[in-house]
């Protein structure tokens, strides 16, 4: 069976205790995840931003959400919680989402794992 | 004998499915009427269709064609359901008034049809033609799902019966659904009194014509459509797919439904063989095609599989992601983004579904059975017989 977005390879697995805390890690670590889920379509890194949008400019479906949220849970473990963070999203909120946004969200979730 | 009231929005999926239903119950001595889009209605059901006429939207109203995801579900819901509802409910009360209904036959997205029942105390039914929703998509997005509420309390304030809470989406007298296991998957439905009837494909006269002397026997046949609701979205697929045909033309014979013009005339096409017409009489020419390239939309995907043809689904938007991804999940075809796939991408997808050892098509060909064995107009027909002889239906609903 043949489909656009689960023959794409997780992102490098790393162990969820050490993976990198700092925003413009975490930016440049989930900008390696959409490149892969993306990579088809020659997106190159420049392309993808804090400011860059999840359904305007990337035009990432369900599908690819899904995929994204395994490639978080690969690396980051159980420290970052995608469904939570899409739960308590409004629908414009959603409509607007940025790739920054994400990011504060998992810098936010590893430092409160951390504190604990 | 019953009186049946179908309820539908303008829009030529929704219709379709319940011309079958219509004519299944007309046969079994009960009425039927419809309350809906008079001209649209009585151009599928036949000119002598009984219609109570209902306000339509402004025929400018269209949605950007750019506008998909989340930014089109709110225009879906906003701009067009919502709205929808407050300019036909007067005239499905005035249906109801005259005419009287034992039961109402409601689209999902008709809501008017379910809220006006409510208020009036008739049993009404929703008629679901697409496997989407009963999946429950807004279930990971609370907040999504309590703004589609929100407008669903402020139609039933206008429009229904505010003693009730439930989601007009979906009757707590019955749910009939014109799809099946085969693409829903096995798991639990998250509502009560769903029956899966299967795809209603109706025989329906042919609305236009076919050069079938053209279709070449020695080629594999692939049409390729975009539906009825989605003409201006699509120049760059289409090029993108004419393309695709052109580089597989030892092979196969394209035929390419473009009703909005998008490509020109076919004579300013490059290479020869590939069939591009205006409309296409679809259920017909199902039996002759190899494969079906198209968005995802609900009654295309069911016909094809009805016909067991495999599919290459490039969703635009709506119900189309969903149900492009049950048909993957089944086996019975291959997915590609609709803004970004190439001409190359197209044709290895077409490839794919067309090599019997991929088994597309077997997996196709085990989904039209199971289709068929649904029941489809009269499995309708035998439910809306029995949820309209249920007594005193409303009061045990609550």
């Amino acid at each position: 069976m043949t489909t656009d977005a689960t023959g794409v390879a997780p992102a490098q697995p790393q162990n969820g205790a050490q993976a990198r805390t700092d925003p413009g890690a975490v930016l440049a670590d989930i900008a390696g995840m959409l490149r892969e889920l993306l990579e088809e379509y020659g997106l190159d890194e420049a392309e993808i931003g804090r400011e860059t949008t999840f359904h305007d400019d990337l035009e990432l479906e369900s599908i690819d959400l899904v995929s994204l949220s395994g490639s978080l849970r690969e690396h980051y473990g159980d420290r970052v919680n995608f469904a939570e963070f899409v739960a308590d999203l409004e629908l414009d909120e959603i409509i607007a989402l940025t790739v920054g946004q994400l990011v504060d969200f998992v810098v936010e979730s590893l430092r409160a794992t951390e504190a604990g | 004998m019953t009186s049946f009231l179908f309820v539908v929005p303008p829009l030529v999926g929704h219709t379709n499915p319940l011309l079958g239903v219509a004519g299944e119950l007309a046969r079994r001595g009960h009425r039927v009427a419809w309350a809906g889009y008079g001209d649209q209605i009585r151009s599928l059901a036949g000119e002598d269709a009984e219609v109570y006429e209902t306000q339509m939207p402004d025929a400018e109203l269209r949605r950007p064609p750019k506008l998909t995801g989340p930014a089109a579900f709110r225009f879906l819901w906003e701009d067009f359901f919502a709205p929808l509802a407050g300019l036909m409910a007067p005239g499905v009360e005035a249906a109801v008034q005259e005419y009287g209904p034992d039961v109402v036959v409601a689209d999902q997205h008709a809501v008017a049809g379910a809220l006006v029942a409510e208020r009036h105390g008739i049993p009404y039914v929703t008629s679901v033609t697409t496997s989407a929703e009963l999946t429950d998509p807004l279930s990971s997005m609370p907040k999504v799902e309590a703004w589609l509420r929100g407008i669903f309390a402020s139609l039933r304030e206008q429009f229904g019966d505010s003693r009730h809470t439930g989601d007009p989406r979906f009757s707590p007298h019955g749910i009939i659904a014109f799809t099946g296991r085969a693409l829903l998957g096995d798991a639990p439905l998250p509502w009560d009194g769903v029956h899966l009837v299967g795809p209603a494909i109706a025989p329906r006269a042919p609305r236009c014509d076919f050069p079938y002397g053209e279709l070449d026997p020695e080629r594999r046949k692939v049409l390729v459509t975009l539906g009825t609701a989605n003409l201006d979205a699509g120049e760059r697929f289409l090029k993108e797919a004419v393309a695709a045909l052109e580089e597989l033309r030892g092979t196969v014979q394209g035929i390419v439904v473009d009703p909005g013009g998008l490509l020109g005339e076919e004579r300013k096409l490059p290479g020869p063989g590939l069939l591009l017409r205006e409309f296409v009489p679809q259920l017909e020419l199902l039996p002759h095609l190899d494969a079906v390239v198209c968005h995802g939309g609900h009654n295309t995907v069911c016909e094809s599989l009805w016909h067991g043809v495999p599919l290459v689904l490039a969703p635009i938007r709506d119900d189309q992601p969903i149900v492009s991804g049950q048909v993957v999940d089944a086996g019975a075809g291959v997915r590609v983004r609709f803004n970004r796939v190439d001409a190359a991408r197209l044709a290895a997808a077409v490839s794919s579904v067309l090599d019997p050892a991929s088994g597309h098509r077997a997996a196709a060909e085990e989904i039209g059975r199971s289709f068929r064995e649904a029941g489809g107009a009269r499995a309708a027909a035998d439910h809306l017989g029995r949820i309209a002889a249920r007594p005193a239906n409303y009061q045990a609903a609550g």
